[in-house]
């Protein structure tokens, strides 16, 4: 089965061409960079550059992957969570296209699709399966979710963030430090030739398996404001010593989860994800090898969408939706 | 040959297929909030009544604007893609010209409305000269007194005016403000059919990703550092409708 995926949640328009939920055929993420100007995502012109793009994206992973409309067999789109004026552009441009190409229309829920982004492959040798059950954390700019997988699209959610997301902490840190937007990746560049115990930062205890890490965010503001009082502040050691604190507590719970339900396979999902302190962190606590997407699958794209959208479709137990749920969540 | 409208410009949409000579089929309704979840369905629906196939589309008109930024995208998204699976061609029409095209036998000065939220209409001003009927003005976001300080011979209203926005002319304008009939007022997409069919015969097709809103007004800069996923809409402004009272 042959699915072109559309991805429009948030600010990568993604469209993929995927083989039964696994084969990447074709996959082009375009990623907006208007909001580097305002340093956070500003949902309405987001929107506008999605519909902007997404007929030329759709046409760029038809072409690359060397296919006509005609020869796929679905049409997948991201109909929530995620900002609605942005869901709503990728789903109705998706229905619309099912619609008079004669095609079935699947609306996926994106927190599977970085579930699903796990089962992906590159070339024509597939990589094995992941076995379930598994634990999987998926840590994003807008989402950070403990989940159990107890099968396929079968999730008992652990713990979710009681304030920010995870990928926002980063965000946030990096506005701080003037190290520029998404604040993922420039953090963990400054981190490099940071100390990570240069600062001793508060991670939040809370028990069971939800997150917290505004505490976090506050304490790193008051010590940026007292080292600027004091003169320089050393950037790659604040950027180091956050990233240590936010990964210790991320890994920390996902271990434990894993421990708790007996469970070895851990997957992990979303663009915090491509962290690699954090997959270092998780390796250390969990003993055997851990399953994480490459970076480029890790954020928002079309082909994750596209290999959820397959597993809706064979366990299809319920209805398929198809109408934007922008509060949607992994169940 | 036929020829799929969809309108979600504002809390009403439309949608009609249309084969060059007749309308086939005509829904228009308030749909509040509910354009997406109600958008498919309907075409669905005029398809089955009329026995129109999808392969039988070969033109497709959405209209642009000036409205709410996320309705307007709901059916130019959705005529993008429906364009691109059926080959057919795309046209956008302006939401404004919709409205004031059934008005020009008048000969009236016609000006439609459309709410743009705190207070604000979309406007234009369309008139008759050397025997054409023409948009005479760009595409106008202002509060009605604004509006009115630009109007200065009879003109006709049309669009959707409120029982109060009525009032608000009739006070500021007095007998020069003219108001067409409530059903001739609506806006229905037999007559966006009508425009788009006539503007695809005449002028060369665009790029399907160059038909987009008409925005007129600058997106909020209200920036999401705190909240990057906006709640579910619970009230008009998120979904960047007007507010209705
Ligand atoms: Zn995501």
């Amino acid at each position: 089965m042959r699915i072109l995926a559309i991805e429009t949640s948030c600010d990568e328009t993604g469209v993929a061409v995927i083989d039964d939920g696994r084969r990447i055929v074709s996959n082009v993420v375009a990623s907006q960079l208007v909001h580097q100007d305002t340093g956070g995502i500003v949902p309405e012109v987001a929107a506008r550059e999605h519909l902007h793009a997404l007929d030329g994206i759709t046409q760029q992973a038809l072409n690359d992957a060397g296919v006509e409309l005609r020869a796929v067999d679905a049409v997948a789109a991201t109909v929530g969570p995620g900002l609605v004026g942005c869901l709503l552009v990728g789903a109705n441009y998706g229905r619309g296209l099912a619609l008079a190409a004669g095609l079935p229309f699947i609306g996926v829920n994106h927190l599977e699709g970085h579930v699903y982004a796990n089962w992906l492959y590159e070339g024509d040798t597939p990589t094995p399966e992941p076995e379930i059950p598994a634990v999987v954390l998926i840590v994003s700019g807008a989402h950070s979710d403990l989940v159990l997988m107890e099968g396929h699209r079968r999730f008992r959610p652990l713990g979710r963030t009681i304030d920010d997301a995870a990928g926002e902490a980063f965000d946030q840190v990096a506005r701080l430090l003037g190290l520029g937007f998404p604040g993922g990746p420039a953090v963990e560049r400054a981190a490099k030739d940071g100390d990570g115990a240069a600062f001793p930062l508060p991670r939040a205890a809370l028990s069971g398996y939800d997150f917290s890490f505004s505490g976090l965010k506050t304490a790193v503001l008051r010590l940026v404001r007292s080292l600027e009082a004091k003169g320089e502040v050393p950037i790659a050691d604040v950027a180091a010593s956050f990233q240590k604190a936010i990964t210790e507590v991320l890994a920390e719970k996902t271990a434990r989860a894993a421990a708790e339900h007996s469970v070895e396979t851990v997957l992990l999902g979303g663009g915090v994800a491509a962290n690699l302190a954090l997959r270092a962190e998780i390796q250390k606590r969990i003993g055997h090898p851990l399953r994480v997407p490459s970076p480029r699958l890790c954020t928002d794209n079309g082909a994750m969408i596209g290999a959820a959208a397959f597993f809706v479709l064979r366990d299809r137990g319920t209805e398929v939706p198809v109408n934007v749920r922008s509060d949607m969540k992994l169940a | 040959m036929t020829l799929l409208a969809l309108d979600t410009s504002t809390e009403w949409a439309s949608v009609a297929l249309y084969d060059g000579h007749d309308v086939l089929a005509e829904e228009t309704w308030h749909a509040q909030r509910r354009h997406a979840d109600e958008l498919f369905p309907t075409i669905e629906r005029l398809l089955a009544r009329t026995r129109v196939t999808l392969a039988s589309i070969d033109k497709v008109a959405v209209a642009t604007g000036p409205g709410s930024f996320t309705g307007l995208r709901i059916a130019i998204a959705a005529a993008q893609g429906i364009a691109r699976g059926a080959g057919a061609a795309l046209v956008g029409v302006s939401t404004l010209d919709v409205l004031a095209y059934p008005h020009a036998a008048s000969k009236q000065r016609t000006c439609p409305l459309l709410p743009a939220g705190r207070g604000e209409f979309y406007a234009a001003f369309y008139q008759e000269r050397n025997r054409r009927w023409e948009r005479r003005s760009p595409f106008i976001a202002a509060t009605l007194p604004e509006l009115c300080r630009q109007i200065g011979a009879h003109t006709l209203f049309v669009g959707e005016i409120g029982a109060e926005t009525e009032q608000t002319l009739r006070d500021i304008l007095g007998p020069k403000a003219l108001f067409a009939s409530p059903a001739s007022r609506m806006r229905r997409a037999g007559y966006l059919a009508e425009l788009g069919w006539n503007a695809l015969e005449t002028s060369p097709q665009r790029r399907l990703g160059d038909i987009e809103p008409i925005y007129v007004k600058q997106p909020s800069i209200r920036t999401s550092f705190d909240q990057p996923f906006a709640p579910p809409p619970t009230d008009d402004l998120a979904l960047g409708l007007p507010k209705r009272h």
